[in-house]
């Protein structure tokens, strides 16, 4: 009891200090609220309260989160789910104070790539038990299990996004004569120097180690077959399979058709629609800022697969991406909030679920089989002209996200952007290993990874 | 600047013991001095409660962390020496400090030349002159360190940045300041410079108006010149406030995090990658903290033993009198 008094007093001083140092941000966005939500008023007596933080991105996301939280608190008294958003670029220490001060919410959002992790250290709980076998079977087995370790399911999968869409402007490529997108690397880097005049540059894409980590996991796998550590966490993979990826990034950024400085975040879909970019490689919510923000400039932009290294089209090029929605391990109320996550995601409103995908533009799509298939139907009449080609020629082939800790992807980021400033590919792809080598014998992996 | 010693009322008249150049006072118990002790211990009390609660025992707490893997949801595990080995293992730990370092070299020496350049000037000249110089300077240390980041990056930046249409109407190609790898860390110090510039500064001035005009009155007597007075008059006189400046400057910006933080995020190639945004960045994502501790538990050994050395090296004591 003493030592968990000190140790939260400790933790507490310390996450305070963290949270002055970033007090002066606000929010943490120029004019957007620090946190906002649903849920918060109206409590029914003797209702079970439980705490729902989501991050928040696009203000439509978070009117959805809001009404079906709404929703639900309105179809009973038993549990009233209190909705905080939290601004992205406050999440990590937002949590992390909470967290030390035994705050953290009952259940909240979370990337599938943080999911094993997080499961394997105790920070959330299974969900298995509260929520029945029935409901489990609806969700695509691929995407389950990356957020299950043996029999127990960890997290409840709301969508999935390719981290990586080839998106490209059409009256460019028309202007220069070059009539399809690209299908191999060698066509892309051609196409890229082809593309590059004046303030256009010909292809956007991961420029820093950071973004260059998760949002390349699908081409990692396309050009070695492999991620860059071995299946049991035993040991590097980082060879040289990988460096045709890298000396395309050196290439391109040689030629002047990458950025000398990345335009933005490899998540921002801004540059494209200012008309910075002739290609770029995006996540497929892209659809979502082009559709709201750049209206104008839908008719001249059209979707496609990365370009393949090996020239099999069907090969993984992006991995899926997305949110899972999570019970945290020291909730006291696991089986209320579990019960809002079925209610929520789980059938409990198909049609409301439907809602959220229609909102954001069909850019999203549903880990649920029934509802992915209501979801491509309703999209082929919407008003995005992309989905029909991301949902057959990108989703079917793309693979779940890394579930090893981050340093690991960081590694491989952190080659790709050496390789892009100019060390030499073998060189980089060496430091790579060693790095990820060592990571393995300090973090002690081998022989960790979730089976 | 000369210290007279008086002895005590009722002290005996016994001429002061010179020991090692240091002025000893006898000893005297009196009433008089046990009820000041008592006072003084009093009125000291609550400023060390308040040092132990908020620095020594964290301090402490911190150590004793930094040798378990601990997390917010597991029982701490005992690992020994395991997080220290493993931060000393991370070359990106060990080069996050050479280049604080380096950061700490560029940033420090240029704020002090400036800052005493401007603050001879503020001294003379006249005085309302002397106000606006004085608040002209002083308004970046006012300056949200997140907001003059944001600026700056709006300045460096690639496509339509200020200094770039600037270069440009020299015919110099656009540069990417903060995306190469070899000019981020030099972009980095600029607004580090000019954050830091207007406090160094008014403290300067501080010292120089505390030296006796009639120091350079017989300086001017003897015919000395500008250069003659500041060299041997002025900067003798401002040792401390140098030693002062160098330490609570070479400490800060060994440990920038801001300016990191919001311009570059660590990169390009972590070139800009500080010490405390190397441990910020594993307190947000590892699972267990006693690696992060280690790392700041080691910064602090590096930064102690670094004012240490500039305390030996630019010993105080000596400037007292002049």
């Amino acid at each position: 009891m003493r030592s968990t008094t000190f140790r939260a007093l400790g933790m507490v001083a310390a996450a305070s200090a963290v949270a002055l140092t970033l007090a002066a941000c606000g929010s943490g966005t120029p004019g957007q609220p620090a946190d906002t939500g649903g849920g918060g008023e109206d409590v029914p007596e003797g209702a079970t309260t439980v705490e729902f933080w989501q991050l928040s991105f696009q203000e439509v996301e978070n009117d959805w989160y809001t009404a079906v939280v709404d929703a639900f608190n309105s179809s009973q008294e038993e549990v009233h789910v209190n909705l905080t958003q939290v601004p992205g670029d406050a999440w990590e220490q937002r949590m992390t104070a909470a967290q030390a001060a035994g705050n953290a919410p009952d259940m909240y959002t979370i990337a599938y790539n943080g999911v094993i992790s997080a499961a394997s250290t105790g920070q959330i709980l299974s969900l298995s038990e509260h929520i029945g076998d029935d409901v489990w079977t609806d969700v695509q087995p691929e995407v389950l299990g990356s957020v299950s370790m043996g029999e127990d399911h960890y997290a409840f999968p709301m969508l999935v996004e390719p981290s990586a869409v080839l998106w490209y402007r059409t009256d460019l490529f028309e202007a220069a004569g070059i009539d399809a997108p690209p299908a191999t690397w060698d066509e892309l880097v051609e196409h890229a120097a082809t593309l590059t005049s004046g303030d256009v540059f010909g292809f956007g894409g991961p420029q820093s180690a950071g973004d260059a980590g998760w949002s390349t996991w699908g081409l990692q796998w396309n050009v070695a077959g492999h991620l860059p550590i071995s299946d049991d966490w035993s040991e590097a993979q980082c060879t040289d399979e990988y460096a045709p990826f890298l000396q395309a990034w050196q290439d391109m950024y040689a030629a002047g058709s990458l950025p000398q400085q990345a335009l933005s975040g490899v998540a921002d879909g801004n540059p494209l629609g200012q008309g910075q970019l002739a290609m770029n490689m995006g996540g497929s919510w892209f659809a979502s800022v082009l559709l709201n923000d750049f209206p104008e400039m839908v008719e001249n932009i059209a979707a496609a697969p990365m370009p393949s290294f090996h020239g099999d089209p069907t090969a993984p090029t992006a991995t899926l991406g997305g949110w899972t929605w999570v019970v945290d391990a020291k909730s006291e109320v696991p089986a209320e909030a579990a019960s809002f996550i079925e209610h929520a995601l789980g059938g409990g409103d198909d049609e409301q679920l439907l809602e959220y995908f229609a909102a954001t533009q069909y850019s999203k799509y549903s880990p649920r089989t029934t509802v992915n298939e209501n979801l491509i139907e309703a999209a082929s009449s919407s008003e995005n002209p992309w989905a029909a080609t991301i949902a057959e020629q990108i989703v079917p082939n793309s693979k779940p996200e890394a579930s090893y800790p981050w340093d690991i992807s960081l590694a491989f980021g952190t080659a790709l952007e050496q390789a892009m400033q100019g060390t030499d590919v073998s060189a980089a792809l060496a430091d790579c290993n060693a790095e990820i080598n060592r990571l393995i014998e300090a973090n002690q992996l081998a022989g960790t990874a979730p089976q | 600047m000369t210290q007279t010693v008086q002895a005590p009322p009722g002290a005996a008249t016994v001429p002061p013991r010179v020991r090692r150049g240091r002025v000893k006072q006898p000893r005297v118990r009196t009433g008089v001095n046990a009820r000041s002790n008592v006072m003084a211990y009093a009125m000291l009390a609550p400023i060390v409660l308040l040092l132990t609660i908020f620095v020594v025992w964290p301090v402490i707490y911190a150590i004793y962390l930094s040798f378990y893997n601990w997390s917010f949801y597991t029982p701490p595990i005992p690992v020994g020496w395991r997080n220290y080995v493993n931060v000393l293992g991370d070359r990106t730990f060990i080069q996050s400090v050479g280049r604080g370092l380096l950061f700490a070299v560029i940033v420090v020496p240029v704020q002090l030349i400036i800052g005493f350049l401007f603050a001879s000037l503020v001294k003379s000249v006249s005085g309302k002159l002397a106000t606006v110089l004085k608040v002209s300077i002083y308004i970046p240390t006012i300056i949200s360190g997140v907001i003059a980041s944001i600026v700056f990056v709006l300045i460096y930046n690639y496509q339509g940045g200020i200094l770039n249409a600037f270069v440009g109407l020299f015919g110099i190609e656009k540069q990417a300041w903060l995306g190469n790898a070899e000019t981020a860390l030099g972009a980095l110090t600029v607004p580090a410079i000019w954050l830091g510039l207007g406090i160094g500064t008014l403290i300067m001035l501080a010292g120089m108006v505390d030296i006796p005009p009639s120091y350079y009155e017989a300086a001017d007597l003897d015919g000395a010149t500008w250069f003659q007075k500041t060299f041997y008059i002025t900067i003798p006189l401002m040792r401390n406030i140098f030693l002062y400046l160098l330490i609570a400057g070479f400490t800060a910006a060994v440990q920038q995090f801001e300016l990191p933080l919001v311009m570059t995020d660590g990169g390009p190639l972590e070139r800009t990658l500080l010490p405390n945004l190397y441990i910020f960045q594993h307190f947000r994502n590892d699972t267990y903290v006693g690696y992060s501790i280690a790392a700041a538990i080691l910064l602090m050994i590096v930064l102690g033993s670094i004012s240490a050395g500039i305390f030996r090296v630019l010993n105080s004591e000596k400037a007292v009198d002049g």
